[in-house]
């Protein structure tokens, strides 16, 4: 009995450096957040616990649609860079005449910070940018794709932010696979095409997941190249939460937008490992 | 049940030569092995029937039908992989459903199929389990299973035992062997190991350096191989020099022989069991060293300055001590070795 408790104060003990660590640095902070949204421990004016900033959230329509805007921010290039990613991971898997090269070429958006991403992008594509100018004497005419209704431009540097990213890490799961196995699949009746969807991808994704999870959040919470090169209307919540606390010292608010960002990643989160559970199950059981 | 032709099938990496021309035809229901040391161009060979490696030229047809230009899925070839190549993410069942599923055979059908393999390789109460839940012995099986369930024309063996311990390997060879008849499938299997190639193989072909270098019944091939190679690599062997005397092809020990075959090669092989020793006090071998293996003796004799193996079975085999002076004999008529040159008998006499 009185092992039993020592073991267990020992055990509590060597969890605490890492424990302690994520409570104090992550589980606090958050505990705030979400405390600050019902005016409870919040930066500024104290006023005790209200609804009234979620009220002010919802009812607000350009914050409801600054909810919706930022999980499209974070959704559609996160999608796009995927659909890029995962064949170009494919593709960079094989042995191809200048692969050394290509797979330095295409880390290069690595490299470059998302504002300078966003830059490029404006000057490439703005009213009057480099791709206009060089389309227009053959007659084409690019839509606006800089502060547009659909954020492109937005997509496209975040895309190209994120694409060499994804494939990265991607790459290395693929890159994982024992190549016996894919050679097995195609000797056993399957294409190219069947072999990657019912073999490779099912293998590779613990890395997709990664991939599709830090891209997404990412996205989530992005500000700067939104700020730079989305639409004036709508906003993302976090262009929003940035004019509350610092312009309007309105930290209850900002707190609830927080917890709201962290609540929908949260669930798409869940509704992504629900969508990939059956290719993790289909054959009955968790890939690797 | 199919026959293979492989036709002038050249391949090389870089700057290194992988196959030389290779050719060579399987017959229907027929079990070939290649057998050669890692780097001979076995595997490639395989690879390249297999369609996963493209040659740089030459040819290959099933029953005539030229395979060359079709892709490994459109081939239907069974090939079973040293490192199982399960597909973690699926049951054994799947696993063996695979290929199945792939060919559109109805699921009522590849059910009936599949639960078929895998009574053959006695796993039917495994079929729901994950390969990480198996052992390397019924993981290859699986592997086995599933290549044989599409009912191939050609099954590829490419070291499938060399990843199993002793015991497991005699066993599973066995097995293998009785389903393969049981099947009449044209195999080939690919192997380093000069045991397994002459347990399972109707012919053997040696591989070297991405030539055929000799093939082969085992039989045939273990006692009267043509080349040093082959007659090294298919286990322990005396390779001696012989020399004519007054027209008679000598041994070392001075033992008049008729060489079976070409004499224009000054050196045959004779295999440590086939030399028979006597202790004899005018002998003119002496015993270098002896080893005690369980089964048999083994000793290390040296004559005219030649040093030849003998190995003895049985209970009844005395031990001789090292310094005995011994008479040697050959038991059977050595074969010799055409890749050796001409000895000049004067090297040896004097």
């Amino acid at each position: 009995m009185t092992k039993g408790i020592f073991q267990r104060f020992a055990v509590a003990i060597l969890i605490l450096p890492a424990g302690g660590y994520l409570a104090l640095f992550f589980g606090l902070p958050l505990m705030l957040a979400f405390l600050g949204g019902f005016g409870m421990f919040t930066r500024g004016d104290e006023t005790g616990f209200t609804l009234e900033h979620y009220r002010a959230l919802f009812g607000t329509q350009a914050y409801r649609d600054g909810l919706w805007f930022s999980t499209y921010l974070a959704i559609v290039p996160t999608v796009v860079s995927l659909a890029v990613s995962l064949p170009l991971a494919v593709a960079l898997a094989r042995t191809h005449p200048g692969q050394r090269l290509f797979n330095i070429l295409y880390k290069v958006p690595l490299v470059v910070p998302g504002i300078v991403a966003a830059f490029v992008v404006m000057t490439m594509f703005d009213r009057g940018g480099l791709a206009a100018r060089v389309l227009a004497p053959i007659g084409v005419d690019l839509p606006k794709l800089v502060r547009d209704q659909w954020a492109i431009g937005v997509i496209i540097a975040t895309s190209w932010k994120a694409v060499p990213f994804m494939t990265l890490i991607i790459g290395g799961s693929l890159g994982a696979i024992n190549r016996d196995i894919l050679s097995a699949a195609r000797t056993l009746g399957a294409g190219p095409l069947a072999t990657f969807w019912r073999i490779q991808v099912p293998l590779a994704l613990p890395g997709i997941t990664a991939a599709f999870l830090l891209t997404f959040i990412g996205g989530m919470g992005a500000y700067a190249v939104p700020n730079l090169l989305g639409p004036v209307y709508p906003l993302p919540l976090s262009v929003h939460m940035y004019v509350n606390a610092f312009e309007r010292n309105n930290w209850g608010l900002v707190s609830a937008m927080g917890t709201v960002l962290s609540l929908i990643s949260i669930a798409v989160l869940l509704a992504y490992y629900r969508a990939t559970r059956g290719m993790r199950t289909a054959y009955g059981g968790e890939a690797r | 049940m199919s026959v293979l032709h492989i036709d002038g099938i050249a391949k090389t990496f870089g700057d290194t030569t992988a196959l030389h021309e290779i050719s060579l035809r399987v017959t229907d229901g027929e079990f070939v092995t290649l057998l050669g040391p890692s780097g001979c161009g076995k595997t490639t060979l395989m690879r390249i029937i297999a369609g996963i490696t493209q040659p740089d030229r030459g040819a290959i047809r099933i029953d005539g039908r030229d395979i060359q230009t079709l892709p490994p899925e459109r081939r239907n070839i069974g090939l079973v992989f040293q490192s199982y190549a399960l597909f973690p993410h699926m049951t054994v069942a799947a696993n063996v459903g695979f290929g199945l599923k792939m060919r559109g055979i109805p699921s009522a059908d590849a059910d009936r199929r599949v639960t078929d393999a895998l009574d053959l390789v006695d796993l039917g109460p495994l079929a729901g389990r994950y390969p990480r839940a198996l052992s390397g012995g019924q993981q290859q099986r699986v592997a086995l299973a599933r290549a044989v369930v599409i009912e191939p024309d050609i099954l590829l063996f490419d070291e499938p035992l060399s990843n199993l311990d002793a015991k497991l390997r005699d066993q599973l060879r066995d097995d293998l062997k009785v389903l393969q008849r049981r099947l009449g499938i044209t195999a080939i299997y690919v192997t380093h190991d000069q045991a397994e190639a002459m347990a399972l193989a109707d012919r053997i072909l040696v591989m070297k350096d991405g030539r055929i270098v000799e093939e082969g019944a085992p039989v045939a091939l273990y006692r009267h191989p043509r080349t040093r190679f082959s007659a090294e690599f298919l286990g322990q062997t005396n390779v001696l020099p012989v020399y004519l005397a007054a027209g008679q092809v000598m041994l070392p020990w001075e033992q008049k022989i008729a060489v079976i075959g070409s004499t224009t090669g000054g050196h045959v092989s004779l295999r440590p069991e086939d030399v028979a020793m006597e202790v004899d006090p005018d002998g003119l071998g002496e015993v270098q060293s002896v080893t005690f293996l369980g089964a048999s003796v083994e000793c290390r004799v040296a004559v005219h300055g030649v040093e030849v193996r003998v190995r003895a079975t049985g209970s009844a085999v005395g031990i001789p001590a090292v310094g005995t002076r011994v008479s040697l004999s050959a038991r059977v008529t050595p074969h010799p070795l055409a890749d050796v040159i001409v000895h000049d008998s004067e090297a040896i006499t004097g």
